[in-house]
């Protein structure tokens, strides 16, 4: 929203000495954040007034002519198309390098004008018509200035464009419908500097008893529609409106369209009630009606919109004229026959005005007013101050009707006690009960003392939604007293045990380990995958939630597994890096129902786990696979636990079918360490050989919070006996029947080792060899011949249970 | 006695300037200095002499003893020094061993939370894909609120049969991509009453294009106090203890009111630019301050959805963007990279 410096001094004495800036920053660091300050001078900047001296026709454009423009202190040659300049006149000229302001009616908005040829003649400026000045929305001629005009003077000190202009954040008022008019900022300007603030006092309009024309209002929805004003006034011209009008509006944003849509706009900007202006000949009657289903209306803005049952109208006898609070209806347009007109101040539900602007997509300066939830009272004011206006823009004008009101039971005046013992426990600020007093009074509340309490009452214009108990009388005082007058402290508490989240503290770990001793690079992808991702690596789809408003396709599924982002990182990477090793701990979501509740009233939220996925890729013959399941065996052993590694039929899709394994810890299956197949590696684009682990870190949590921390051993008092066994076995028998067979053939044999293992060369067409060391210790000093013995029997023992063959070295 | 002395030291040395390497100089050290060397066994008969005598000898025969070790020492030195007398040099690098990189914002996350743990916070996480109720209106933003529109919302769609019965509530589609890590507030009170010191980093989501300053996808890192008596300058004492952390002990704290509706009275929270020391640069967009979140004390519509007494606790809350944090702390002028998985990014961290 814009703010005018000027309009605001209309209702607060401000002191001389202030300069825009710091006003500026005290109103962002009380009540609203100022994004920005406008110096209307600046908007004009090279655009001066000129005197036309001579006109060509343009030798090469039938349409175009070439005026010599006097600028004071030198003349200018400016080619120009309109038709309406002639020799004498003092018109606007951009000079080059001037930036004319965005213009609705087309024009080189924004656009930097330049020293230029137009059809072989030179031309240095522009001449401008209204609209390229943000002045109106005429383009049928050039602008001509008052003879008062100085040639040589910039612009803006002949229109009188000194003012200043302060953007405020619509954002920082979304909780304040009293802030969204000049008269509201001002109040708050009182408050801060602590001056005297003068609001706008109505002399109420006295309404005809026996008027020619009576306004029938019937209020069918009075829920959505808490007050209706209005009233009809006879003998107005519409025209443009006198200059200060339009300068004022274009000031603040508004184009000026005229007289009568100035004065409703004017009110809205200053009081910030939106008002609508009928034409009192295009509707006898005034209904505000649910739509009906089925309805249409063309709006101002031209276009047919449909209308639903939770749309509040304002209807005629047959048809809506005007969608309620949102936006009025070509039909009964004000034009310029009008000549009898109805001005309409409502107040109207916020919630739905809300719906409806958010359901047709059209947000104007009157719903975003409404949807905040205005005061029912500021309708009285905003069409008196209208009727007042109108009067004075139009001498003839005067009221030709009684003045309708109707609304619903006024509520009483909001009252909160304000303890101020509790005041002081909350904000610890230390501020003094006259100083919360003067605060409250600045901003309209009235106070009332009572014994270490105040009795506030709300103003009806803080009282729709925004304040409602003492947390917020809190905030009133603590902001314009300052939360830079505020002194910091740090709380005083007994200190309580923490809570622990065992998820957490084991992701910090992992990650730690990750990055340090296994040498991985932690990478974010997206939680988001496509279809068109999944499909390339063969993983269907169907089974993931979807965003009803993705923002690209390739975005719109939630993932269920860490790996199609994995992989997408070795694609990026592969150019650059010949060895990638990244890991990844995120949310996968799955369309199943999870155990976190979704409201206090019941049902649960789908499931969501934790996982972390390790990914390498090589160009070379590394054992990736392996590698995977070496570094997922140390993060295991973090917290105490093994791993045990199966064979997998599970077919994940993007796997090679014989390059699963499953990871199960304490009987329960935590993931899978999987070879890319070659078919997904060519899908994606993957030069490399690639091997993915992905554990569930949620179960892992879980696991190891029962999992107790390793038991010291202490040292053999004994000396060990140690032997390799290296044998040659079919490759179909696994590594795990084999180790289980020699760990549990004697109990002397206390650890078995895997530290080889040889495919190819003469071992033969599916054979491989397996090397283990085995070390055999007893509590007593072994000697080496009773190891031997053992060594024997167990090497007959595997020859007989798996055709093992022992290699001679 | 005295001759014998300075003749056996001459002796010594003459042959200490013979000796070509380590070996035979330790065997002329233990032939001479040792326990059962020359001159050992010469220092051992000046017992014998007068107690006179015994004086001067004696402090003669030290001498000679410390001496004799210094040019030993010497000698070895050298000696180690010409078997080591290839060229060194000094200024290689170090090996390079492996190694691998936390994610910045993980750098970040890492820092913060052990600030607050060592404030006595604990550490939370929170589910990512959320329910309307817990992401807005627990945290008093009903539906229809224009404080929805500060958030543009993913929704989720409903899908797969599992679902269908807890959605039988007639909503359209609650279930959302939380836009803050907020919700976790409610869910923290609910799980573990009061008093509660938590922060909670995580994952948040707005439905914005992307580009080089705005992404969908960042993390956050929510705070919440909840006790008997917290105050509005406890809030700002914590959140001065954070900038003063993150940027320095002569960083500045301002706060200024902001509208949240979880929060009454809600500030932002701003600090003093730690690249200009609040002079002014590119950075601060020459105001002095960088922007760093939003806070206040917790509104008591919220302490109830949380099912604590807002007539017997009070407490505050903060957020702030620890992408944001992380864009700032190490200079980088791309959002985007975050989420990128580009080693050549992530290995600079």
């Amino acid at each position: 929203m814009l703010l005018s410096l000027d309009w605001l001094k209309e209702f607060v004495k401000l002191p001389n000495s202030l300069a825009p800036q710091d006003l500026a920053a005290r109103l962002t660091y009380h009540t609203v954040e100022v994004e920005k300050i406008i110096n209307q001078g600046d908007k004009y900047r090279s655009v001066v007034v000129g005197k036309i001296q001579k006109i060509d026709k343009h030798p090469n454009a039938d349409r175009l002519q070439v005026a010599q423009v006097s600028i004071g202190k030198e003349v200018l040659q400016i080619v120009c198309g309109a038709p309406n300049i002639e020799a004498g006149q003092l018109v606007p000229v951009a000079l080059p390098g001037a930036i004319l302001p965005a213009s609705p009616a087309g024009g080189p908005n924004g656009a930097e004008i330049k020293e230029a040829e137009v059809r072989g003649v030179k031309s240095s400026g522009m001449l401008c018509a209204p609209d390229e000045l943000g002045l109106g929305d005429d383009h049928s001629g050039i602008l001509i200035l008052k003879s008062n005009a100085k040639v040589g003077e910039p612009l803006a000190k002949h229109l009188g464009l000194h003012e200043v202009i302060l953007e405020v954040d619509n954002k920082s008022l979304s909780n304040r419908p009293d802030l969204w008019g000049h008269e509201g900022i001002a109040r708050e300007l009182a408050a801060i500097f602590n001056v005297k603030f003068t609001p706008f006092v109505p002399k109420k309009p006295v309404g005809l008893k026996n008027a020619a024309m009576k306004i029938e209002v019937k209020v069918e929805a009075p829920e959505l529609c808490p007050r209706y004003m209005a009233v009809a006034m006879t003998g107005v011209k519409v025209a443009p409106s006198p200059d200060w009008l339009k300068r004022r509006l274009s000031a603040v944003g508004m184009r000026p369209i005229n007289n009568i849509v100035d004065i409703t706009n004017y009110v809205m900007l200053e009081l910030g009630q939106p008002l609508h202006a009928f034409d009192q000949k295009m509707i006898q009657e005034i209904v505000v009606r649910r739509a009906r289903t089925g309805e249409t209306i063309e709006t101002l803005d031209g276009e047919k919109r449909k209308l639903t049952a939770d749309t509040l109208v304002i209807a005629d006898k047959h048809k809506p004229v005007a969608i309620a609070g949102v936006m009025g209806g070509a039909s009964s347009e004000i034009g310029d026959e009008t000549a009898d007109i109805i001005f309409e101040a409502a107040n109207f539900n916020y919630r739905s005005i809300r719906q409806t602007s958010t359901r047709l997509g059209l947000r104007t300066e009157s719903s975003v007013r409404f949807e905040k939830g205005l005061d029912p009272n500021l309708a009285e004011r905003a069409l008196a101050r209208a009727v007042e206006l109108a009067v004075k823009l139009c001498p003839e004008a005067r009221l030709a009707s009684g003045i309708t009101d109707l609304r619903t039971a006024a509520s009483k005046p909001k009252q909160i006690i304000l303890d101020l013992n509790w005041l002081e426990r909350f904000l610890g600020a230390g501020l003094k009960p006259t100083k919360v007093e003067e605060i409250l009074l600045n901003l309209g509340f009235t106070v009332k003392a009572r014994e270490n309490a105040l009795a506030v009452t709300v103003p009806s214009w803080r009282a729709t939604r925004d304040i409602e108990s003492e947390v917020d009388l809190a905030e009133e005082v603590a902001r314009i007293h300052g939360y830079d007058n505020i002194q910091g402290s740090l709380p005083q508490i007994t200190i309580a045990p923490p809570v622990l989240d065992t998820g957490v503290s084991m992701e910090k770990t992992i990650k730690n380990n990750l990055s340090g001793a296994a040498a991985l690079t932690e990478v974010h992808n997206y939680s988001f995958v496509g279809e068109e991702q999944l499909k390339k690596i063969f993983i269907d789809s169907s089974g993931h939630l979807r965003l009803l408003n993705p923002l690209a396709s390739q975005h719109g599924l939630l993932r269920q597994s860490l790996v199609p982002g994995l992989l997408e990182n070795i694609k990026t990477n592969q150019p650059r890096y010949d060895d990638i090793g990244i890991f990844e701990i995120g949310s996968v979501f799955l369309a199943a129902e999870g155990e976190l509740a979704r409201s206090n009233t019941g049902g649960k939220l789908p499931y969501q786990e934790k996982r972390l996925a390790i990914a390498l890729a090589a160009g070379g013959r590394r054992d990736l696979l392996r590698e995977v399941k070496g570094i997922l065996e140390n993060v295991l052993q973090l917290f105490s636990m093994a791993a045990e590694w199966r064979g997998s039929e599970i077919n994940l899709g993007w796997t090679d079918p014989h390059g699963s394994a499953e990871l199960w810890v304490l009987g329960k299956l935590l993931g899978t360490v999987n070879i890319m197949s070659a078919k997904a590696a060519k899908n994606c684009g993957i030069k490399k050989s690639a091997a993915i682990g992905e554990i569930n870190l949620t179960l892992c949590a879980t696991l190891a919070a029962n999992q107790p921390p390793p038991a010291f051993a202490e040292y053999e008092k004994f000396p060990p006996v140690i032997r390799d066994l290296s044998f040659v076995v079919n490759e179909k028998i696994s590594y795990s029947d084999i180790r289980r067979e020699i760990a549990g053939f004697d109990p002397l044999i206390r650890s078995v080792e895997l530290f080889d293992v040889y495919q190819g060369g003469k071992l033969g067409e599916k054979n491989r060899s397996l090397a283990f060391r085995i070390v055999y210790q007893a509590d007593r000093t072994l000697v080496s011949a009773e190891a031997d013995e053992l060594q024997q029997r167990l090497v007959k023992r595997l020859e007989e249970k798996f055709g093992a063959k022992v290699r001679d070295f | 006695m005295k001759d014998n002395l300075q003749k056996l030291k001459q002796d010594i040395l003459q042959k200490l300037s013979e000796v070509k390497d380590g070996s035979a100089l330790r065997n002329l050290e233990i032939k001479t200095l040792g326990r059962k060397g020359e001159l050992t066994e010469m220092l051992r008969k000046i017992n014998t002499l007068g107690l006179e005598e015994k004086k001067i000898v004696g402090k003669l025969a030290n001498d000679i003893k410390l001496e004799l070790a210094g040019k030993f020492r010497a000698a070895a030195e050298v000696l180690e020094g010409e078997r080591k007398n290839e060229f060194i040099d000094l200024t290689l690098p170090g090996e390079k061993t492996k190694r691998g990189h936390l994610h910045p914002v993980t750098i970040l996350e890492n820092e913060l939370s052990e600030l607050f743990s060592s404030l006595g916070f604990s550490v939370l996480s929170g589910p990512e894909l959320e329910s309307d109720y817990y992401n807005f209106e627990a945290l008093n933003i009903p539906a229809d609120h224009p404080a929805r529109d500060m958030q543009d919302t993913f929704y989720v769609a409903r899908t797969g049969a599992e679902l269908t019965r807890a959605d039988a509530d007639g909503a359209d589609s609650n279930l959302l991509l939380r836009t803050h890590t907020s919700p976790m507030q409610v869910r923290a009170m609910e799980k573990y009453g009061a008093p509660l010191r938590v922060i909670i980093p995580g994952r948040c989501f707005r439905s914005e294009a992307t580009d080089a300053r705005h992404e969908h996808t960042f993390y956050q890192l929510e705070g919440l106090m909840v006790d008997k008596n917290i105050s509005f300058t406890d809030l700002k004492g914590v959140l001065e203890a954070v900038v003063r952390r993150l940027y320095g002990a002569e960083t500045k704290l301002r706060m200024r009111p902001k509208f949240y509706p979880f929060v009454e009275p809600g500030a932002n929270f701003e600090a003093t630019c730690f690249l200009c020391q609040g002079r002014g640069c590119r950075v601060c967009k020459n105001s002095g301050w960088l922007e760093i979140g939003g806070s206040g004390m917790v509104h008591p519509k919220v302490l109830a959805a949380g099912r604590i007494d807002p007539k017997a606790y009070q407490g505050f809350a903060f957020g702030f963007g620890l992408t944001r944090l992380a864009m700032l702390k190490y200079g980088i002028n791309d959002i985007r990279l975050f989420n990128s998985g580009d080693l050549r990014f992530l290995e600079q961290f």
